[in-house]
């Protein structure tokens, strides 16, 4: 027997046991990319270096003898180094998609790839199953998103994304109306207590998330019924509210608790809260309009957008009369707009005070406003809202210029001196932007804006046990999808909190290709699926849902035009693990890569050479363990690949499918091809 | 008189065999030899009266064929005089000590019997009949003799370690591999005097106690396969091969077969990538057996020491480099050649004493040393002795025996980035830091020499060089680095000077050059505009012509063919 120390650690092993075999029986993990046990060492990776006493050379771990009194060291400096830099120059000539572009820009990296695939095979519920792995909402996020994945799709640089989102409420719908979602896995009770106050798609999905993790958890929402902003900001004509009921009814059969026309600060203080529950989430969204300050604000007839849209929600009586403009660009202007049309408006007017192309609000949404008779006024912005006896008659509109670009490169308007427009008016709807109310939640230190302050990363507040997110923290009010994101992070941080530990969340390194229409030019091209509508003289009339949903087989074919741009690999990649493990910048030493080879015709499995990192597992375990030898090196130096021995396509035919390749490839190189 | 033309490659190339056959022509007996060292005037011819060389003619004519067959006949050499070497180039030889040389370019290549009758075969002879395995080993060990192939290990205990090995299946191998660009003395050595490889070889082999041997000689080097092949048919014939067999193989012409597991493995037929060490070749080499590996330069002094004691070679040198060593020198350098001298000699011995200096008058700059693994010394450090400890202190290696010579019109960076074009490539592709590392050296070296360097682009090679030095598998990896470190050591100006000030201080990156007529000193001779290969160059006669920098391709054309100087550049 041999004894030595590794890492401080003594180890006894038998003779001729290398240091790797040695540390791993000392319960130390080196890592390494081209070793495996049944074969012979290779050495190529030179990511298994270990620093021994009295040798100047660092020593390959999966090669080096152990020997009595030996000293190892597996993870000084000098092995970290070398192991960073053999990362980096790895993952610099490693040209893959660890995740889809659609999930990796997707604020809660929601697996769009994963349930895309599955509507294509026709396994709806299997799809949903996969979209509530991320957040509760299907239908009613499928509706509403303004999808950044379908932005980054790459089919986009073929001839148009994949409609994800529309794919994600078919999925939704269609389960629903077939009755057979998967249960919802929740883990045994923890009898940890959780409060939540809000019950939008923050509170929701975190309250979703909590109760899956075992906790007991009960929602304050201070509306009649839960949805939040989902229920009171979008129209109905957008999103049906007995849709966006069926998956609140969905969380509240976990478990959760509903209270309804609660508000804190009214009807119980925070602290009382904070006293009854052992965490608490802060997810109040951001309810107030933001006021214009124009003179004649303040007359009658003068909304502010957000609670425009609620009145008309909860059914109050709302007055409009004939003549309305909304002011602002955005989303809740065009909720606005076009419901003030369904309100019976003859003539309704957006005000905007730049141009169309830099309206924030989604080009669909201007689209259908314009077909429903909106009249858009560009370039101009209320100077003064004419009144006659404390009522709306009119607005005094300045006429505005493009300047010069702000730092986030939209061109600013300026005034046009002395030009101004007058129109005659009953209502003006002022939605140019919304904010959080601090009332109620006067203990929280808030921001600048006057938000309240979370920690960006897990949304701890200073306050010891209270979480807070969404469209109440920080940045203010954003899209619901990344108050989601929000909330299954602060979820993930209440849940460590709970159990006595605390969330870190790192963000992972992940490997990106940087494409160009260019590297599509011999995709084959498949038209968008078109989402039919009702039309716009029929449904200007009523709030009923504008788009009638897709087909089970519009949606499978749809789903078939994906890319499949993530990596199949992604979860057992140890090239990707040890990058992570080693914080590797995989740009650092970006140069010259390997492109454009990808083999799939001369055996039932795809070889990826762009992915390839030559730590040639493959070829040895064909020539040592399947005994067939049917791939080889070719090429010298940089160029180096691995093909059929000699660069012989026959050379490949004498494989039998054992797949031993493919099962040892380290990273996603090779794939088993569905034939 | 008997007439002796050298037929080394390098005569060959010169045209040696076109003269040979005029001569043959004119009824002359004619015959051969291989490289006497002075490449820079072949075609060289001895004439010899006996064992008596009377006269050596250089940079022979085939129109001077007559009167040197007159001269031959009639042994009056006045009609040759002007084609007699000079005392300045005799003095090519003066600081030399000829070992492992001391054969060439004076016995017949091809002739067994001419290399028997400079007491050829007679070492092997005495180890046969009066030594043991052991005691040929101790000889070596005093001797001091080390790896030549640029490890400089200790020879004898490489043998003494494949002796001692367990098994009686035993190898021995030769690496004639020699793949260092500017590297020629293996190949001069074997086909000048291929028996006294041989009897190296056979020497060594009854050290260890090897029955079979290779010589693992690159493709690129037919002469020397066909000379070493009617060697070992003539010593096999003549019955001195013994119980030892000697075959040859051809490599494909891969650099990193030099490295000795690579070699192993191209021998036993697979790609060409080194093993892990251990286990070494003297535990498990060929075919897992126990295995030595010398190179030709190595093996070529074998005998010598046998014959003279191993006292004498030791005598010779410095005290950590004992014997000689044998140099390929070119570059920019007068006299370019194959020199041998004595270790502890000066750098400035050889390149100044020996070679006559840098050529057309320019000034020295730097010698690479050890080709694409070694580094470059500037000449601050001429006075650094030949001396395994004390060239690797400069940064650079002793190496194979590679020493290229460069003026004040080279660039370092460029230097760097050919040499590192040749590492890059010439990689197994086996282990990370060499395949991608070497790679991204020469792609940031490229960037420099275009003038698209950056900030931090220096330090970025250091980074690289110290990590790829560090974690490659094979000697090849763990030397490319020392090209770029040596430049950066000794030359960071110019580095900086292509970083920060988008110059080439030597003016050989084209990318950085910047071609423009002085209109005072043009005269309008149209001279430039008409040798401008991509007409580039406008103007009209009798006045200042303009060079369009959107077209200029920076060949240098015009420079070279105006006669006024009005080219800046």
């Amino acid at each position: 027997m041999i004894k030595l120390t590794i890492d401080g650690v003594a180890v006894e092993v038998e003779e001729g046991t290398t240091v790797l075999a040695a540390a791993e029986k000392a319960g130390i993990e080196i890592p390494n990319l081209c070793f495996m046990k049944e074969l012979s060492p290779y050495g190529a990776c030179g990511i298994c270096v270990v620093e021994v006493e009295k040798c100047p050379k660092l020593l390959r771990a999966c090669a080096t003898k152990a020997t009595d009194g030996m000293v190892v060291t597996t993870n000084g400096e000098r092995a970290i180094r070398a192991r960073k830099l053999a990362m980096e120059l790895l993952m610099g000539d490693h040209d893959g998609d660890c995740l889809g572009p659609c999930k990796l820009n997707c604020p809660a990296h929601t697996d769009c790839q994963k349930y895309v695939k599955e509507i294509s095979e026709g396994r709806f519920a299997d799809a949903v199953a996969t979209i509530k792995e991320t957040f509760p909402l299907p239908a009613a996020i499928g509706r509403v998103c303004p999808h950044p994945c379908e932005k980054h799709c790459r089919r986009g640089l073929v001839e148009s994304p994949i409609s994800i989102a529309h794919l994600k409420y078919f999925a939704a719908d269609k389960v629903r109306a077939d009755g057979n979602e998967h249960p919802i896995p929740v883990s045994s009770p923890t009898g940890k207590k959780v409060g939540i106050v809000g019950g939008g798609p923050a509170g929701l999905s975190a309250a979703f998330k909590l109760a899956q993790y075992g906790h007991a958890v009960t929602v304050y929402d201070q509306m009649p019924e839960m949805g939040g902003m989902l229920r009171y900001g979008i129209p109905e004509y957008r999103l049906p509210k007995s849709i966006l009921k069926c998956e609140t009814d969905a969380i509240a059969a976990l478990g959760v608790k509903f209270v309804n026309n609660f508000k804190i600060g009214r009807d119980a203080q925070l602290e009382d809260l904070r006293g009854q529950f052992d965490a608490l989430v802060v997810a109040n969204g951001a309810w107030k309009s933001t006021p214009m300050r124009v003179k004649g604000e303040d007359l009658q007839g003068v909304w502010g957008g957000i609670d425009f849209l609620r009145a008309v929600v909860t059914g109050q009586s709302v007055e409009i009369g004939n003549r309305v403009a909304i002011v602002g660009g955005g989303n809740t202007a065009m909720d606005a707009c076009r419901t003030a049309v369904r309100c019976g408006a003859k003539e309704v007017y957006v005000v905007y005070r730049r141009t169309r192309k830099e309206m924030p609000a989604e080009d669909i949404e201007i689209a259908e406003a314009e077909e429903e008779g909106v009249v858009f006024k560009f370039l101009c912005t209320p100077d003064e809202i004419l009144g006659r006896d404390g009522h709306v008659v009119g607005a005094k509109l300045q006429v505005m210029e493009l300047g010069e670009p702000d730092e986030r490169g939209r061109r600013k308007p300026v005034p046009v001196p002395g030009k101004f427009d007058t129109i005659e008016l009953d209502t003006v709807i002022i939605a140019v932007g919304q904010r959080n109310d601090p009332e109620g939640f006067e203990l929280m230190p808030k921001t600048e804006k006057g938000t309240i302050a979370a920690d960006p990363k897990n949304f701890e507040t200073s306050l010891p046990g209270v979480f807070a997110c969404g469209d109440t923290v920080n940045r203010g009010a954003g899209i619901a999808i990344a108050a989601i994101a929000q909330a299954n992070e602060a979820a993930l941080a209440v849940n460590a909190f709970l159990a006595g530990g605390h969330y870190e969340p790192v963000e992972p390194v992940v490997s990106e290709r940087n494409l160009t229409a260019d590297n599509f030019k011999d995709e084959s091209r498949i038209p968008r699926v078109k989402m039919s509508q009702r039309s716009a003289e029929e449904r200007r009339r009523d709030f009923k849902e504008v788009n009638l949903g897709l087909t089970a087989e519009t949606a499978m074919a749809e789903a078939k035009r994906c890319l499949k741009c993530g990596c199949h690999d992604y979860a057992d990649c140890k090239l990707i693990r040890y990058a992570n493990l080693l914080r590797t910048d995989t740009q650092r030493l970006r140069g010259d890569f390997h492109t454009g080879y990808v083999e799939t015709d001369l055996v039932a499995i795809e070889r990826n050479q762009r992915k390839c990192i030559t730590c040639n597992q493959c070829v040895r375990v064909c020539e040592q363990i399947a005994k067939k030898g049917l791939l080889g090196l070719v090429g010298r130096g940089f160029k180096t690949v691995i093909k059929p021995e000699f660069n012989d396509p026959s050379a490949i035919a004498g494989c039998r499918d054992c797949h031993l390749c493919v099962d040892n490839c380290p990273t996603g190189a090779l794939r088993l091809l569905d034939k | 008189m008997r007439i002796v033309i050298g037929e080394g490659s390098c005569g060959i190339a010169a045209g040696a065999k076109k003269l040979h056959s005029a001569l043959s022509q004119l009824g002359a007996e004619v015959g051969i030899t291989g490289c006497i060292g002075m490449c820079y005037l072949e075609p060289i011819i001895d004439l010899y009266e006996g064992q008596d060389l009377k006269a050596r003619l250089v940079r022979v004519q085939d129109k001077d064929a007559q009167r040197i067959v007159d001269a031959a006949k009639s042994g009056d050499l006045s009609g040759v005089e002007d084609l007699r070497i000079s005392c300045d180039d005799e003095s090519f030889l003066s600081k030399q000590t000829r070992i492992a040389l001391r054969h060439c370019g004076i016995i017949d290549p091809e002739s067994i019997d001419s290399y028997r009758a400079a007491d050829g075969y007679k070492a092997i002879a005495k180890v046969r009949e009066s030594m043991t395995p052991e005691e040929v080993i101790e000889e070596i060990k005093i001797s001091g003799l080390a790896g030549r192939g640029g490890a400089g290990f200790p020879t004898w205990f490489k043998w003494n370690a494949a002796r001692n090995s367990k098994g009686d299946e035993k190898y021995l191998i030769c690496n004639a591999d020699e793949g260092d660009p500017g590297a020629f003395m293996d190949r001069a050595v074997i086909e000048s005097d291929p028996h006294s490889l041989l009897e190296g070889m056979l020497i060594a082999a009854y050290a260890i106690g090897a029955k079979r041997a290779f010589v693992y000689v690159r493709a690129e080097y037919p002469l020397a396969i066909i000379r070493l092949e009617k060697a070992i048919a003539d010593a096999t014939a003549a019955g001195i091969m013994g119980d030892c067999e000697i075959r040859i193989k051809a490599g494909a012409g891969a650099f990193v077969c030099g490295e000795e597991t690579a070699l192993i493995e191209s021998l036993e037929g697979n790609r060409g990538m080194p093993r892990l060490k251990p286990p070494f070749p003297a535990e498990k080499g060929y075919i897992q057996k126990p295995s030595n590996i010398n190179n030709v330069e190595t093996f070529a002094n074998v005998a010598w020491i046998n014959l003279n004691g191993g006292k004498a070679f030791a005598a010779m040198g410095t005290e950590n480099s004992k014997g000689t060593k044998v140099f390929a020198l070119t570059g920019k350098i007068r006299r370019g050649g194959l020199v041998e001298i004595p270790m502890g000699l000066t750098l400035r011995d050889v390149i100044f004493d020996i070679g006559g200096g840098i050529r057309d008058g320019k000034k020295f700059k730097a010698v690479q040393m050890g080709g694409p693994s070694g580094g470059c010394i500037p000449e601050s450090l001429l006075d650094t002795r030949i001396d395994y400890k004390e060239l690797s202190a400069t940064g650079a290696i002793m190496g194979s025996g590679g020493m290229v010579v460069m003026d004040d019109s080279t660039c370092m960076v460029n230097m760097a980035r050919f040499f590192l074009d040749f590492t890059a490539k010439e990689s197994c592709g086996k282990c990370v830091h060499c395949r991608i590392g070497t790679k991204r050296l020469h792609e940031t070296l490229v960037r420099i020499t275009e003038g698209k360097g950056k900030e931090g682009d220096v330090e970025l090679l250091e980074e690289l060089c110290r990590g790829i030095k560090d974690g490659a598998l094979c000697g090849l990896g763990q030397t490319a680095p020392n090209p770029v470190l040596t430049t950066i050591r000794y030359f960071r100006d110019e580095y900086d000077a292509h970083i920060r000030q988008q110059q080439c201080p030597a003016k050989e990156c084209a990318a950085l050059r910047r071609f423009t007529i002085d209109p005072v000193k043009c005269r309008g001779c149209t001279m430039c505009a008409r040798n401008c290969p991509v007409g580039a160059i406008t103007g009209t006669v009798k006045n200042p012509h303009v060079i369009d920098q959107t077209k200029c391709i920076k060949c240098g054309a015009c420079k070279a063919t105006c006669k006024f100087g009005a080219i800046n550049d």
